[in-house]
């Protein structure tokens, strides 16, 4: 069977056709509902379901954002952080060691306290540490 | 009510539209074979709907495409009124007598309500590096918990990885609010109804769906085009359509 929907040039803003995911997302919890219908069982969704939406903020969303920022570092560390260094050594390094990242290697210890400097000049230069 | 001769067969309803339409041929629906797609009719309504063998359970992925890609198309030509999937009555004599006749006034009202207006769905994702930087650079809090988990062992550092967590998971909550009053405060003047989606992943950037008049879909795509533009890197958008009114139908209205 044909549909209208249009792929369109490869351009990310364009209509394209539907995932399963979004199919889910639309026909599941979406569209008339009807009272005297006979019940027919339904199989598979339930497991579909539950990875295709809902999103609870739970301890193991919360797990998940932390091992990305972990692996952050991890390919951050990869590319090697040339610039960011340079830039550091640069502005001067005001960073304070905490004492819990003596593993740590310098360059990622410094990537931190790049990224706190870049925080302060964004929002305009006169940071006040 | 329905007739009870054949057993085997019951009728699956896709939804419902005008009754002047006209179907192309081999056309199948949900089920395992697929049923053939036909029209029922009463007065001026008709219902799509295919056979299936109440017997065997529905909700494959191939059900779950065919339900709506038989919505879709038939949106993209006329008014249709979207059921929502796994509708099933017992005959086509059921459909016409059942659920046509008794709703047919708020059937008809509703059709002539969507005629001329086709739903999108604009979704966006925040780009997995990119967001979790941006939280940790407008947020010392977020740093500090960063420096003190990297290296460390999970199980010894569990409290600091889930206040970490929560801090970006708030983050990008705030965050995904303000984009969707962005969205929406864009398409205001290209859409003529829009409802916002709940997220379905927590990398949600947007997800809203728009009730868009025919030839009113260019302006549409281009003012998403530009905010995709706009937000290129951070986000990245998709537009889902044209698809059958989903968001915009089964909420009864109240008087009729």
């Amino acid at each position: 069977m044909t549909t209208a929907v249009q792929p369109g040039g490869g351009n990310a803003a364009r209509p394209s056709p539907s995932g399963l995911a979004d199919v889910i997302d639309t026909i599941l919890d979406k569209g008339l509902v009807i009272d005297a219908y006979v019940r027919v069982s339904l199989v598979g969704i339930e497991l579909l379901t539950i990875d295709a939406r809902v999103v609870v903020a739970s301890v193991d969303t919360y797990l998940r954002f932390a091992e990305a920022v972990n692996r952050l570092d991890i390919s951050q560390e990869k590319e090697g952080l040339p610039g960011l260094v340079g830039k550091l050594e640069e502005g001067g390094a005001k960073h304070k060691t905490k004492g819990a990242i003596e593993a740590a290697g310098d360059k990622l210890r410094d990537f931190a306290g790049d990224a706190k400097e870049r925080a302060y000049s964004s929002r305009g230069r006169g940071g006040e540490d | 009510m329905a007739s009870s001769s054949d057993q085997q067969r019951a009728s699956y309803v896709y939804g419902i539209l005008p009754e002047d339409i006209e179907l192309g041929s081999d056309m199948t629906g949900v089920g395992d074979p697929p049923g053939r797609l036909r029209v029922v009719r009463s007065d001026d309504l008709a219902a799509l709907v295919s056979d299936v063998d109440p017997a065997r359970p529905l909700g494959s992925p191939d059900d779950l495409r065919a339900h709506k890609e038989i919505l879709d198309a038939s949106a993209a030509e006329v008014p249709v009124l979207p059921l929502r999937f796994g509708a099933v009555l017992a005959s086509d004599d059921a459909v016409a007598t059942e659920l046509l006749q008794p709703f047919h006034d708020e059937f008809s009202a509703a059709l002539e309500q969507l005629d001329g207006l086709a739903e999108y769905v604009v979704k966006g994702r925040y780009v997995g590096p990119r967001i979790l930087e941006e939280v940790l650079s407008g947020n010392p809090q977020a740093q500090r918990l960063r420096e003190e988990i990297r290296g460390q062992d999970a199980d010894a550092t569990r409290d600091l990885r889930i206040q970490l967590g929560e801090i970006i998971s708030d983050a990008i909550s705030a965050k995904r609010e303000k984009d969707t009053r962005a969205l929406q405060d864009l398409m205001a003047d290209h859409c003529a109804a829009s409802f916002e989606r709940e997220p379905t992943h927590e990398d949600d950037a947007v997800h809203v769906a728009f009730l868009v008049e025919t030839g009113q879909e260019q302006d549409m795509e281009k003012a998403v085009e530009a905010l995709a533009r706009k937000w290129e890197g951070h986000v990245e958008l998709h537009v889902l359509g044209p698809m059958a009114a989903y968001d915009f139908v089964g909420t009864t209205q109240p008087g009729g």
